[in-house]
């Protein structure tokens, strides 16, 4: 059996390998003509080649932003990691036991419905009365942002089990409580990493805007800096940094994703 | 002489009735399952037949009436009580083992004895061989066949079956049909398997329970006293499947 169903699977035709790469390739080779050709101003927008000559410099020098590269990305790490594992901490069980408990959804959903139309970054003002602009606040500010997709993907996963196979535990005399750890769960799984990635997303976003408003250090500060002294060579080197570090985050994401859930995905 | 002469009254089933808002679906329905026995129930499409299996299993609580197994009121918490779906009730994130296994988990198996049944059960159904896979590495007949080894894994009091095979095609369904034959043999389960298929009945059961329309009531018993294997072409098969098609005829 195992054999007939290896018979079947199949394999990646080598042009969709290829084709991600090619398109890669594509989009900065275009970018880098756009600059060399004088298209747009170096002025305005620095080529994908000068950005990486200036990641080169900036990781061993400071100037003009106080910190090397290492130091931004150490705090932004830092800030948007300790922020997004709070907000999965907290939001994913808050989500799955609304989702199955009459009485965690009959107490906490009131309280959610009101904070979920509430952006993160309307907490900033509120933050750094009670945080100031260190760790803390940000931390704060990106927890908030992460556990608003967790709490609603985890809800909607649990929601979403299949009936039958809850009357078939019923019939066995399951308890609510095995129901919930062994079926309820692991079917709400594929929107629980659902809301992994809605949630990195959202707390690398919101740590940007964060940093942009009160910050000494992390990427956002970085691109504050490129802005204000009219350097859009930093500002790219900030943008790229966020970007890849998050695709990086992303990607591990989608294969503990594909490791844990061998016999739901396709 | 029937296969369910002389044998204990297993299941006793006393004025069963289901009422939705003013719609009485089930209407006083009173049999007895009997030990080791194999009871078919038919009845016409949109009779209430799979109402009839959740109120017995409990799923839905019924109106009037009681459900005593072995003489103590029916409950899923005590007595042990499998049912096969009409649709595939594998969870996709477990292995064909651990979803055998599902069943016997919930009623706290010991370890050994589980593993032990579990590894009886799977060679018994032939699954043995794909047990590490995914549900979605087998077929269809498979997954019903793992819902099947699940359901008797457990060494039911009552195995009740909804229209299991109702979803596949003829041939894995007579497959199917003498494989459930071999398992209930083996294991001497007490099972309800409801089905619209009159053949399938006759193929399968002791004995079968003709259901009328809504408000279902029993119509009938019919006492199926054929040697197995049943030919479906023996005249005296024949003329019992003739004999269920008229009493539920419905137009």
């Amino acid at each position: 059996m195992a054999k007939a169903y290896e018979a079947v699977k199949v394999k990646t035709p080598l042009l969709l390998k290829v084709l991600p790469l090619a398109s890669i390739a594509a989009f900065f080779l275009v970018w880098q003509l756009v600059i060399d050709l004088g298209v747009v101003p170096r002025t305005m927008m620095e080529s994908p080649l000068g950005v990486i000559k200036l990641f080169w410099v900036k990781l061993h020098q400071p100037n003009p932003d106080g910190a090397i590269w290492t130091v931004h990305a150490w705090t932004s790490i830092k800030e948007a990691f300790s922020g997004y594992l709070l907000s999965l901490a907290v939001g994913i069980p808050l989500g799955l036991l609304m989702g199955w408990f009459n009485l965690a959804e009959g107490l906490a959903r009131p309280i959610f419905e009101m904070l979920r139309p509430i952006p993160s970054i309307a907490w900033i003002p509120l933050t750094i009365y009670w945080f100031g602009i260190d760790l803390s606040g940000k931390v704060f500010i990106i927890t908030m942002a992460g556990f608003i997709p967790c709490v609603i993907n985890s809800y909607y996963g649990v929601k979403m089990t299949n009936p039958t196979l809850i009357q078939m535990a019923r019939t066995y005399g399951a308890s609510d409580w095995n129901i919930f750890l062994n079926i309820c769960i692991p079917s709400a799984l594929p929107m629980v990493f659902g809301a992994l990635q809605i949630a990195l997303a959202t707390c690398w976003t919101t740590l940007v805007a964060a940093e942009l408003i009160a910050a000494d250090t992390g990427l956002g500060f970085l691109i504050t800096i490129g802005r204000k002294l009219t350097l859009p060579g930093l500002v790219v080197l900030g943008m790229v940094s966020v970007g890849l570090t998050g695709a990086v985050i992303g990607v591990a994401i989608d294969r503990l994703e594909k490791k844990l859930l061998a016999g739901i995905r396709r | 002489m029937p296969e369910h002469q002389e044998k204990k009254v297993k299941i006793r089933v006393e004025h069963l009735t289901k009422i939705f808002d003013d719609l009485t679906v089930l209407d006083g329905i009173c049999f007895n399952v009997y030990d080791g026995e194999l009871l078919c129930i038919v009845g016409p499409t949109g009779c209430g037949k799979t109402t009839f299996l959740n109120t017995l299993s409990k799923l839905l609580p019924a109106t009037r009436g009681n459900i005593l197994i072995d003489g103590a009121e029916a409950d899923p918490k005590k007595h042990n009580i499998s049912f096969v779906f009409q649709e595939s009730t594998c969870m996709p994130w477990r292995t064909v083992r651990r979803n055998v296994a599902y069943g016997m988990e919930v009623k706290n198996f010991p370890p050994e004895k589980l593993a032990a049944r579990l590894d009886y059960i799977l060679e018994l159904v032939g699954l043995d061989d794909c047990a590490d896979l995914y549900p979605n590495q087998v077929s269809a007949s498979m997954e019903q066949r793992i819902a099947v080894a699940r359901a008797f894994a457990v060494n039911p009091d009552l195995l009740m079956m909804d229209e299991p095979y109702g979803q596949l095609d003829v041939k894995l369904r007579y497959y199917l049909e003498d494989e459930l034959i071999r398992l209930w043999q083996t294991l001497r389960s007490t099972v309800l398997f409801v089905t619209h298929n009159i053949e399938e009945a006759v193929y399968l059961g002791s004995r079968i329970l003709v259901l009328s329309n809504k408000p279902t009531t029993i119509k009938k018993e019919v006492i199926v006293d054929l040697p197995r294997p049943r030919n479906v072409m023996d005249p005296k098969f024949v003329a019992l499947r003739q004999e269920v098609t008229d009493l539920i005829q419905w137009w």
